[in-house]
């Protein structure tokens, strides 16, 4: 019931949108004196055909909508704070639940040095920052692998600080940003299916995780070549744990840990006209041990996969944009007894964006999926094996009003 | 086919000339209290893109954009290498993550200079021809 009025309010604000672009432009939305209030509603249907990927939307489902509201102000010349409530609902995952995804106090010293403290969004990648933004891009998801869409409420900020700057080099800049902080975790995240897709805890699954830390810093260079930047993103989670119940033996606890797990991303964009191409590649590892003493203590095993992909975008014109993507991702320790469409994930997409004005947007997008490495089974996200497929076509539309 | 006199083509693309809107360069023009900063072009880049967000004497800084239109386009191009669609993305990406506050943007040229005129630290483009007294013309050293 909730879940409907809900979307029933996504869809008339959209509407809105689109028949009163005027009257949304004159509420005092936007800039006021020195307050800043923005945000999105969006509402799409997601639709697979074969499996659970990337959520529960095998036959379609409405439980594909975000929505988020911010408002910033300066305070003298060099202060900024900040912050934005963001809920969203995707499948099973979510459950329209309001949550912190930013709030900082911001002290931009001079363009070369600057400080940003609370809640802040996670750096990694071109789009790490921006995993939300369906204004900025013409895809409904950006790639797969590199940009899990499951992984967005764990990926989207750290509680710490971060100092970031820009250094004029020749004809040239470069960004750096250096953070350290934590981020919160809990069982709903979409993150835990990662840990109940392993088979070691009951259907309940994971009840509780945790890190002790994460850091690392980008460097993004704007070289002199009109239009292209390419970037290094690094990035680590120190001692990540899981708790729950052991499946052999449900009265016992079963514990992992992942002492150190690092994600290196290499990126490159380059805007040339109408056009925008991009590439990045990223690859992540670290050393799984679990235990449910006195019944079992596992070692440890190498985990970690490889994604890269590569995109192009074209602005046709004032209304439409079009993009496609090929994205690549594999498990990079499968065990032999693995099938082979299991280690991998291949992902061809297309997507067509409509402006209908200023505030209000509609994209509609295709995907073939070849390999099912990364398609979970649990009990949020089912893909008994009886039933999972090889290949998958997925299919989104969806509708975004910003402002 | 009936032939058109030279007379008559010359005042045919007369006529088209003076029905097509023509607009002169793009002027950078600020709140007289930015008047004696010293701004560059990378200054110019720096400001725009929002990486400097104060002037060394004259408060914070606060930009005033045009939504759209070939002045835009020019001056984008040539202060941020951008062309309005790009510098409005760059500029929602920022103000959407707390990376910082989006430019103030309208619609009319005149709009936009009265707001710089009135507001101290505020810089902003418009066509030369609408850079008048009451507000400061910038010429970015080179």
């Amino acid at each position: 019931m909730k879940s409907k009025l809900i979307l029933i309010v996504c869809l008339a604000t959209s509407l809105a949108g689109i028949i009163a672009p005027r009257a949304v432009a004159s509420v005092s939305i936007g800039s006021k004196e020195n307050v800043q209030i923005g945000g999105f509603f969006s509402q799409g249907w997601l639709y697979s055909n074969n499996n659970n990927y990337p959520t529960a939307n095998k036959g379609g489902t409405w439980d594909f909508r975000e929505m988020a509201v911010n408002v910033s102000t300066t305070v003298g010349s060099h202060l900024r704070v900040g912050g934005q409530a963001f809920a969203q609902s995707f499948g099973e995952l979510g459950g329209d639940k309001v949550i912190l995804d930013w709030a900082v106090a911001d002290y931009n010293f001079t363009p070369a040095i600057g400080l940003r403290v609370g809640r802040v969004k996670y750096p990694k990648g071109l789009y790490g920052e921006a995993l939300d933004l369906d204004v900025v891009r013409p895809y409904v998801f950006l790639p797969g692998a590199v940009y899990s869409p499951v992984m967005r409420d764990f990926n989207a900020s750290f509680d710490g600080a971060m100092v970031y700057g820009t250094l004029n080099v020749g004809r040239s800049s470069v960004d750096y940003k250096l953070f350290y902080g934590d981020i919160p975790m809990n069982p709903e995240m979409g993150v835990a299916e990662f840990y109940n897709n392993a088979g070691l805890y009951t259907s309940a699954g994971t009840t509780a995780l945790a890190m002790d830390s994460v850091q690392g810093g980008q460097l993004t260079w704007n070289t002199p070549i009109s239009g292209l930047k390419v970037g290094y993103s690094y990035s680590e989670y120190t001692n990540l744990n899981t708790d729950g119940k052991f499946v052999a033996v449900p009265s016992l606890n079963l514990h992992t840990n992942i002492p150190s797990f690092t994600w290196n991303t290499i990126s490159a964009e380059y805007s040339w006209g109408d056009w925008v191409f991009a590439g990045e590649w990223q690859r992540t590892e670290g050393m799984f041990g679990y235990s449910a003493p006195p019944v079992v203590t596992a070692p440890g095993s190498v985990i970690g996969w490889d994604g890269w992909y590569v995109s192009a975008a074209r602005r046709l014109n004032a209304k439409f944009e079009l993009g496609a993507y090929y994205g690549y991702l594999e498990n990079r320790f499968a065990s032999a007894t693995t099938a082979d469409a299991q280690k991998h994930q291949i992902d061809y997409a297309l997507s067509l964006r409509y402006d209908i004005n200023e505030h209000v947007l509609v994209k509609i997008e295709g995907h073939y999926l070849d390999g099912t490495y990364q398609t979970f089974n649990t009990t949020r996200i089912p893909n008994p094996p009886a039933t999972r497929k090889d290949n998958n076509m997925l299919f989104a539309v969806k509708t975004t009003l910003s402002f | 086919m009936k032939k058109i006199s030279l007379r008559r083509l010359i005042a045919l693309v007369l006529l088209a000339l003076a029905g097509t809107p023509a607009f002169a360069a793009p002027a950078l023009i600020s709140n007289k209290n930015v008047a004696a900063e010293k701004i560059d072009a990378a200054t110019l880049k720096s400001v725009f893109l929002g990486k400097k967000v104060a002037w060394d004497g004259a408060g914070r800084v606060t930009l005033a954009v045009l939504k759209g239109g070939p002045v835009a386009d020019e001056f984008l191009k040539g202060a941020v290498d951008m062309n309005a669609s790009a510098f409005n993305n760059h500029w929602r990406r920022l103000a959407m993550t707390g990376g910082g506050t989006a430019p103030k943007s309208f619609e009319k040229e005149e709009e936009l200079r009265k707001f710089v005129a009135e507001t101290p630290g505020a810089i902003g483009f418009v066509d030369s021809a609408l850079a008048d007294a009451s507000v400061a013309v910038l010429t970015p050293a080179s």
